[in-house]
């Protein structure tokens, strides 16, 4: 109690942080807001060396590259017609596929299922995405591509033959088997945030509904799907955002043809599978610079999916609190 | 009363009306899809899987793993690439861990609402970027006027394993318990030292889920590899200022081929690969499942 | 929680060894052997993988190579990702530009073959330059077209569609095929035109010669242009293609000395090495669609210009003795001098 042993003998860093400065806080702040300085600027070099590798292309053809439908190396033109119709129709084709199919899995695993089901067939749909592509793709040309040629594509020619996309001669390269392929890929994404959302509507919503008669799809149907809708929306564009940016497993199955197919069974060409084959085999600049305009297309296409399935999670998240 | 009545109440639940009726079958029809769907997807996994077993496992053999690839027309193993994928995902470990948690921390414990949300963006976006593009950048970048490196490999790989590690890290974050924070600060810890040596372990078992499945993702990329390291002698080498041959390179060449026994080689190195992602996802599930016991802990 | 922490560190640890171990490795290297990496052409791929234990037997020179197309060659010597490309195309004046000061060097020699894919044929399939032009044209789709009926009378074609599969990559292969086109069809000249990359209006793509090849194998109806090495490897059969003459010809070591008769005593220049589309006084023989594949080196290679001098000589006398197992014609003396001249200008220079 006596006064000698207050304060404590003042250690040299006893000044600076009764002044509220720590050394080693500064420092790891620094190198904290150097690891942030470093992923942003990582970002925009990206963008910028696309952008910069593309000039040459973006100023000789414009924004008109956008619905040229040619890619002639001997003439040097270009146009990133037939690779946009390539990548939006497997990924659409796909996605029409696997949005109904994820919905019901992730149905069949939240509410179906009993516990000792669902957790082991949860992994194996997980374990679906684990699968890389390019292993994917090697199916996708050995195995799955001669399969929907002998199989598939003729009983769709049978059944559903009057349409122009199913008309035409089966073969193992084209629009359709790399379509699937995608829907694979894309199952298990979709499928694993659908999970979430559903395991995260309240109960009591859906408790209502059955106390009042309704049957549980009804329940489901009516209250759960609905009170997930903007999620699975969100989910959705997600799984398209990686449908867009494949390509890999594409490039193995889509047939690698320089034009727009009328029919699904063709071989086309998608953004990524062009780039994939083509880019280090540019011979001149204006190839070279065209292949990069592909890629800032691809890059913009995948980065406006994202952030509508971001701002359709915030504005819906945002409704929501206000009910 | 043994009179069947005329009208129907359409409330009386114990009366079995057409409504009711359709309304349960179709419950059942839904019943039946949603179990066909989740039946669906098994169904290829094990296709895919039985597929590999079945073209590769016959390809294992001890040659296989210990011999390099072969050239044209003679018989080899993948021993080479095994360990050009092992250096350069290692390596990008070593590069995108670090930075990664760095972010993490830096959202969580330091910068306000507005930089942090900023950040999340960033991640978002990055995350959103196709791997091609990233291989096409580094290429452009790096390898043109220097030639190939495992190590531009493992930049790419690296860039792609940034946004998921730091958001697996930045959800364990914001998990912890802001009254361990609260409790090491009024000790009279230093924050650094909170963040550290308190907050870190106790987010440990999310940061490695994170990372695992970011390796697990990384390790089958195809499309940044083939710009930055696809040019690679057949032997094995650990020399990383060069290109090095790796699994996912190897497999993609092969599927091409008209060869069987090339065919064959890619679905055996296909089926390590695979093999190697699914112990990685397993590995995954454990850590995540000590994750939440840990902070229901505390 | 921290075994697993010990056991990732240490792994890191090893690793961190690695990467050190490799630099002294590199650092260290033999100072008499070279080595020297390269990519391009797939057409050379068979011989060239010959060529790589043997010049590391007979001179320690070790080759790193890939094949990657010969359009990635061009690129890939030309950003000096790589120290030696290699294609079956040789480089246009815009080319030879970009490469700022790159010799093209020939070091082997072969046909084009096409194989094909017809179940059950009886007998050899004969086809001239205008009917490949119109198959891959995409005017004539059928294997019992009159047009091809016509050239194999004996044959029982069968109602079958044609899948002309042709390369998506950057190709050598590419180019000397549609150079032949486009010397016998003025529609396929004035539509698609020759290069190593072409619009082509028919058919799937596919990478490498590999990849043609797997296509063909695995699609019935299926043909595609691909070195002879790969037809042979892969017991495909090929089709006998008419030339000038009138005869039948089929890419090997006849068919494609025949075709060399244009050639002048002594090579002067680059130009003067197209073969493809003999004329008549080739003779009978004359495969039409051959090609020399050559190799690209800057004439300033640094510290690589001795080794790739050696390996590119070695290459070109006794490398050729590999060729005629896998279809490739050892080189004509007309070329030697041009291409000891040319070795001559790879220099270290800055």
């Amino acid at each position: 109690m006596t006064s000698t042993t207050y304060p404590p003998a003042a250690a040299p860093e006893s000044d600076l942080r009764r002044r509220g400065l720590r050394l080693g806080d500064i420092f790891f702040k620094g190198i904290a807001i150097a690891a942030a300085a470093a992923a942003t600027a990582l970002l925009v070099l990206i963008a910028y060396k696309v952008l910069r590798l593309a000039w040459p292309a973006i100023q000789e053809f414009g924004l008109s590259f956008v619905w040229t439908n040619a890619w002639d190396p001997v003439k040097e033109q270009f146009g990133a017609l037939i690779f946009i119709y390539g990548t939006v129709v497997t990924s659409l084709i796909a996605l029409a596929i696997a949005t109904p199919l994820s919905i019901a899995i992730a149905l069949f695993l939240t509410e179906i299922a009993p516990r000792k089901v669902a957790a082991p067939i949860a992994t194996m749909v997980e374990l679906l995405a684990a699968i890389p592509s390019v292993v994917l793709g090697l199916w996708g040309i050995l195995v799955f591509g001669p399969w929907v040629r002998d199989h598939l594509e003729p009983w769709l020619k049978d059944v559903l033959g009057f349409l122009p996309v199913f008309s035409g001669a089966p073969s193992q390269a084209g629009i359709l088997p790399a379509a699937l392929v995608l829907t694979i890929m894309i199952i298990p994404i979709t499928s694993a945030i659908c999970r979430e959302l559903f395991i995260r509507v309240p109960k009591d919503l859906t408790d209502g509904a059955l106390a009042l008669g309704s049957t549980r799809w009804e329940s489901i149907r009516g209250v759960m799907l609905a009170y997930a809708a903007p999620g699975i929306v969100a989910a959705v564009l997600l799984g398209l955002g990686r449908a867009f940016g494949e390509a890999i497993a594409v490039n193995q199955t889509i047939g690698n043809h320089n034009a727009i197919p009328t029919s699904w069974f063709e071989p086309g060409d998608s953004l990524g599978s062009k780039i994939a084959s083509e880019y280090v085999g540019a011979t001149s600049l204006q190839q070279a610079s065209s292949i990069l305009y592909l890629a800032a297309i691809l890059m913009v296409i995948s980065l406006v999916t994202n952030v509508v399935a971001q701002l359709v999670v915030v504005r819906f998240e945002r409704a929501r609190r206000g009910v | 009363m043994s009179v069947t009545p005329t009208t129907v109440d359409p409330y009386d639940i114990t009366v079995r009306s057409n409504g009711l009726r359709r309304r349960r079958l179709s419950e059942k029809v839904f019943g039946i899809l949603a179990f066909l769907s989740a039946l669906l997807a098994c169904g290829i996994l094990a296709v895919v899987l039985s597929t590999l077993i079945y073209k590769g496992f016959s390809q294992l053999s001890l040659d296989f793993f210990t011999k390099a690839r072969p050239l044209y027309g003679e018989k080899g193993g993948i021993a080479d690439a095994l360990v050009g994928t092992a250096l350069i995902v290692g390596m990008a470990m070593v590069m995108a861990i670090p930075v990664a948690v760095l972010v993490a921390i830096y959202m969580a414990e330091y910068a306000g609402p507005r930089v942090s949300r900023g950040l999340r963006i960033v991640l978002d976006v990055l995350n959103g970027v196709p791997a091609i593009v990233v291989g096409v950048f580094v290429f452009g970048l790096l390898v043109v006027g220097h030639g190939q490196s495992a190590v531009y490999g493992a930049f790419a790989l690296a860039i792609l394993m940034l946004p998921m590690v730091s958001r697996a890290t930045q959800e364990i974050l914001e998990v912890v318990p802001q009254s361990l924070r609260h409790a090491s600060l009024a000790l009279g810890v230093t924050k650094w030292r909170t963040t550290w040596n308190i907050i870190l372990p106790a987010a440990i078992g999310g940061i490695l889920t994170g990372v695992v499945i970011a390796v697990a993702r990384v390790a089958g990329e195809t499309a940044p590899l083939l710009f930055t390291s696809s040019i690679a002698a057949n032997e094995i080498s650990l020399d990383v200022h060069g290109a090095l041959p790796t699994l996912p390179v190897s497999i993609y060449v092969n599927s091409e081929s008209p060869d069987p026994s090339e065919q064959a080689a890619g679905w055996a190195a296909a089926l390590v690969l695979i093999a190697f992602v699914l112990v990685m996802n397993i590995l995954a599930k454990t850590f995540a499942g000590r994750k939440r016991r840990q902070l229901e802990g505390s | 929680m921290k075994r697993l922490l010990a056991i990732v560190i240490g792994l890191l640890v090893v690793l961190a060894l690695a990467v050190l171990g490799g630099r002294t490795q590199a650092a260290s290297a033999k100072p008499q052997a070279g080595s020297v990496v390269g990519t391009g052409a797939t057409f050379p791929f068979p011989l060239i993988s010959k060529w790589i234990p043997a010049v590391d037997n007979a001179l320690g020179i070790k080759v790193t190579y890939s094949a990657t197309g010969s359009g990635a060659g061009i690129a890939q010597i030309t950003a000096r990702t790589v120290d030696f490309g290699a294609s079956d195309a040789p480089l246009s004046p815009d080319q030879l530009d970009a490469c700022k000061g790159c010799v093209v060097i020939p070091w082997a020699l072969a046909g084009m073959s096409v194989p094909y894919n017809i179940p059950g044929l009886n007998g050899r399939l004969r086809l001239n330059g205008t009917v490949l032009a119109n198959i891959f044209l995409g005017s004539i789709t059928n294997w019992n077209a009159a047009a091809i009926k016509a050239l194999n009378p004996k044959l029982s074609l069968p109602d079958l569609k044609i899948t002309p599969v042709y390369r998506s990559d950057g190709s050598g292969s590419t180019y000397a095929f549609t150079d032949y086109l486009s010397a016998v069809s003025p529609q396929w000249k004035s539509k698609v035109g020759r290069n190593t990359s072409v619009n082509f209006p028919a058919g799937t793509g596919a990478r490498g010669s590999s990849g043609v090849a797997g296509v063909v194998k695995s699609t019935e109806g299926a043909l595609t242009y691909v070195d002879a090495a790969y037809s042979i490897t892969n017991k495909f059969p090929f089709a006998l293609i008419q030339n000038r003459a009138g005869g039948f010809a089929t890419p090997g070591i006849r068919g494609v000395t025949a075709a060399l008769s244009q050639l002048p005593k002594k090579v002067t220049n680059l130009s003067q090495l197209k073969i493809v589309d003999p004329p008549k006084s080739a003779g009978r023989r004359a495969y039409p669609i051959s090609t020399f594949t050559y190799v690209i080196v800057p004439t300033s290679s640094g510290d690589k210009a001795q080794t790739l001098r050696q390996f590119i000589y070695w290459a070109v006398t006794s490398g050729q003795k590999f060729g005629p197992l896998l279809f490739f014609v050892p080189l004509p003396k007309a070329v030697n001098a041009f291409i000891y001249r040319e070795i001559k200008k790879i220099q270290s220079g800055t």
